[in-house]
């Protein structure tokens, strides 16, 4: 008999909701459930979450990883590390990653319990029906195996857990649908004063792009953040926010604290640490385990024999043998580069799909003073965005893309308000013409944030190499990346978009990209410089049938029956949205089918 | 305490804040104790000196205009502006480093979690510190309004 009925590998969101629905089994007996996480427990208390924040508010230098530690066994990749690569010279491994480039994949992850979900932003869009169908409609990538009514029960399911605050009749756009009567938990977040500037210029504007006019409509986002709950929910029984894990008092709204991305301080935004303290106290979580290898057995119904793991201590000497776990089912719910690592470092003949056609949203933004002050650097980094031209039939040809209007200055570009600040002093201002100064430029700042949606390319990849490995011997995730001119065509129609956004809006354009970004490109002439959304995706794709892709529609893979590989890798394209909402409904509908496995639904 | 009330002071006239403002945030002493360690009391006495003057004398703007364009005081008054709007340090440009001596506390820091929620540019732009002071659910579909300089 097995140790355990399910073992699940990565704490983050996946693993998160996996143990919440599986732990609520009781008959005919609970499941036995054990999670192994590679990195440190990170907010078991609030007091241990608030130390997070005060680390943040302290930290000289504040990216999305920084309240987050990292332990010496179980690196995260920082966007600290990233740099401009040198074109045929060895591989940068300055940080966790090793790159190979060409380009240099910009996106970071946390390995801590709650996962990358600690720090996302809280964007909640579902896909649009077509994104399910990219080859058939657009003779572009690969179609996904289920389609968009197949996933709409379990879109209700995510948009529970997480929380989601937002209007059906704003959603409604390019073909979703919802189910008949359906609300979502809580009304939509309000607006920013800057959306609604925006929005007075914007609605009904008529542009062109690539020699063709679009009507333009500012949606309001749909956000995992607390708002104010809607008593029409679930027919009529109306929603409660959840707040704070261990200070259920706390965060039941948001409270614009400007910070969502890294930490927010009061957890009105939804985290994985919410689903964690649901979870029955039955299941069994190890954090500081770092799985080493996936062991097959040589023959039987149950191809999957082990899992190898190294338990560690941070400031101790390395674990020096790993310890073995077995199962009836495993889950692999680490992330779209630490799943593929650990299956290509495992051995035996992986599965051709896995590892390949790694998918972020590149990420291109462009920044402008508006004529008055538009109350930047106040609430949420963004509560509204153009999501109308993420669909049509230019598809064919470049990517689409979403925009987001973002309320936060251009911290994000130029370290304002600070270096804002700096510069005015140097120019020798001081005293009330400093503060002048500073009240009458900073506040009118702004920046609009485009995701583009990326091919998937086998090229693309995630795979392991001799010699690079980390502290505990385990292979780090070396990286092949490159933008390809469909996404740089998109790059330049929303350049079209932009600079008649900005000229309606009667705002003085600051954008300027250097070559010496690591991100930089160029397309027809024209330089653009992008960085990673953090959307990692595609590197162990479903498909409709074996030999297409490394899972089935219910995330399990192909060649063995009872191993899972779950989340975003499993998305065989990336659209436009960003996927943390998809991912935790694929988690539900991957939930059903182990309980099936298990004989327990 | 005279030398505390001379850099709120100084600060305050540098900053465009009011002294009570800067009493306010907690972080006079703390920024006073930084300073000293950073550059020196000597350097923080000369400084002081100078603003003192400055202060009193029949055109203070002219004064510290001249205070911040001196080749040793400047470089140090413009970082204590720097220091009060961010509540971090940063690096004194490398030619006062070479010529006056390089501490070891001269890095980019910030001083603590309570001084950058200080920060006095969150206040002079009608915002909030990024990451605390939360104004509240809905605060940010308000209309935008600044403070005007006291």
């Amino acid at each position: 008999m097995p140790d355990y009925d399910v073992v699940i590998v990565g704490a983050g969101p996946v693993g998160a909701i996996l143990a919440r629905v599986l732990g609520e089994v009781e008959s005919p007996r609970p499941l036995r459930i054990l999670v192994l996480e590679s990195g440190p427990a990170v907010g078991r208390t609030w007091a241990e979450y608030q130390g997070n924040h005060e680390h943040y508010l302290g930290a000289e230098v504040k990216v999305p990883n920084t309240p987050w530690v990292s332990s010496t066994y179980a690196p995260s990749p920082d966007v600290l590390d990233i740099r401009k690569l040198v074109p045929g010279s060895l591989p940068d491994d300055n940080g966790y990653f090793v790159q190979y480039g060409p380009l240099p994949f910009g996106t970071d992850y946390v390995r801590a319990q709650g996962g990358t979900m600690l720090h996302w932003l809280g964007t909640t869009l579902r896909m649009v029906p077509n994104d399910f169908e990219l080859k058939t409609r657009y003779g572009r990538g690969v179609d996904w195996p289920i389609s968009y009514a197949d996933l709409d029960r379990y879109y209700e399911l995510a948009e529970l857990e997480l929380g989601v605050s937002a209007d059906v009749g704003d959603q409604a756009y390019l073909g979703i649908t919802f189910a008949k009567n359906y609300v979502y938990p809580m009304f939509g977040i309000p607006r920013s004063y800057l959306d609604e500037h925006v929005a007075k210029a914007v609605d009904g504007m008529k542009v062109k792009l690539d020699g063709k006019q679009y009507t333009l409509l500012l949606s309001p986002t749909p956000q995992g953040r607390n708002g104010m709950p809607n008593p029409a929910y679930d027919n009529g029984s109306g929603y409660r926010p959840r707040g704070a894990h261990g200070a259920d008092h706390v965060g039941l709204r948001c409270e614009g604290n400007s910070s969502c991305i890294p930490i927010c301080p009061v957890q009105a935004k939804y985290n994985p640490l919410k689903t964690w303290g649901r979870v029955a106290p039955h299941v069994e979580v190890r954090t500081q385990c770092v799985v080493s290898r996936v062991i097959y057995a040589p023959t039987g119904s149950k191809p999957v024999a082990a899992l190898e793991y190294y338990a560690y201590s941070d400031g101790r000497p390395p674990p020096t043998k790993p310890d073995r776990v077995t199962a009836s089912v495993y889950v692999l719910a680490g992330n779209s580069i630490e799943n593929p690592k650990l299956l290509l470092a495992s051995g035996g003949t992986p599965n051709k799909h896995v590892g390949k056609n790694l998918m972020d949203h590149p990420y291109v933004l462009s920044w402008a003073l508006m004529p008055e002050n538009i109350g930047a650097y106040r609430g949420p980094s963004s509560t509204s965005g153009i999501e109308i031209l993420r669909d049509g039939n230019f598809r064919r040809d470049r990517a689409a893309f979403r925009m987001e209007v973002v309320n936060w200055g251009w911290d994000f570009v130029t370290d304002s308000p600070f270096s804002d600040v700096e510069t005015a002093v140097d120019r020798g201002r001081f005293g009330s013409d400093l503060r002048s100064d500073i009240a009458g430029t900073v506040p009118r700042q702004f920046h609009l944030g485009f995701l583009y949606e990326q091919l998937p390319h086998p090229g693309n990849q995630v795979f392991v190499k001799n010699g690079y490995v980390d502290a505990l011997g385990i292979p780090r995730p070396c990286i092949k990346y490159d933008v390809d001119d469909y996404v740089r065509k998109g790059m330049a129609a929303s350049r079209e978009l932009w600079n008649q956004l900005f000229a309606k809006l009667g705002a003085t354009e600051h954008t300027r990209y250097y070559e010496s970004d690591p991100g930089y490109v160029t397309y027809d002439g024209k330089p653009y410089s992008f960085i990673g959304a953090g959307h990692i995706v595609g590197t162990h794709r479903m498909s409709k049938t074996q030999g297409e892709g490394a899972v089935d529609s219910f995330q399990r893979s192909w060649e063995h029956e009872n191993l899972y590989l779950a989340g975003c890798g499993s998305m065989p394209t990336v659209a436009t949205s960003n996927p943390s909402l998809t991912m935790a409904a694929l988690t539900f509908r991957t939930a059903e089918q182990i309980l099936d496995d298990l004989g327990t639904r | 305490m005279k030398t505390a009330r001379s850099f709120a002071a100084l600060s305050a006239a540098l900053t465009g804040f009011r002294t009570v403002d800067l009493w306010g945030t907690g972080q006079v002493d703390v920024y006073l104790d930084e300073l000293i360690a950073t550059v020196g009391e000597d350097v923080v006495a000369r400084l002081l000196a100078a603003g003192d003057e400055a202060l009193v004398s029949s055109d203070p703007k002219k004064a510290l205009g001249a205070l911040l364009a001196d080749d040793e005081l400047g470089p140090v008054g413009r970082n204590v502006i720097v220091l009060w709007y961010s509540g971090a340090w940063r690096p004194l440009p490398g030619t006062w480093r070479n010529r006056y001596g390089a501490s070891t506390l001269d890095v980019a820091r910030v001083i603590s979690p309570a001084s950058y929620r200080s920060g006095l540019v969150w206040q002079a732009i009608g915002a909030h510190p990024k990451g605390a002071n939360g104004p509240g659910f809905a605060s940010w579909a308000n209309p935008p309004t600044v403070p005007g300089a006291g």
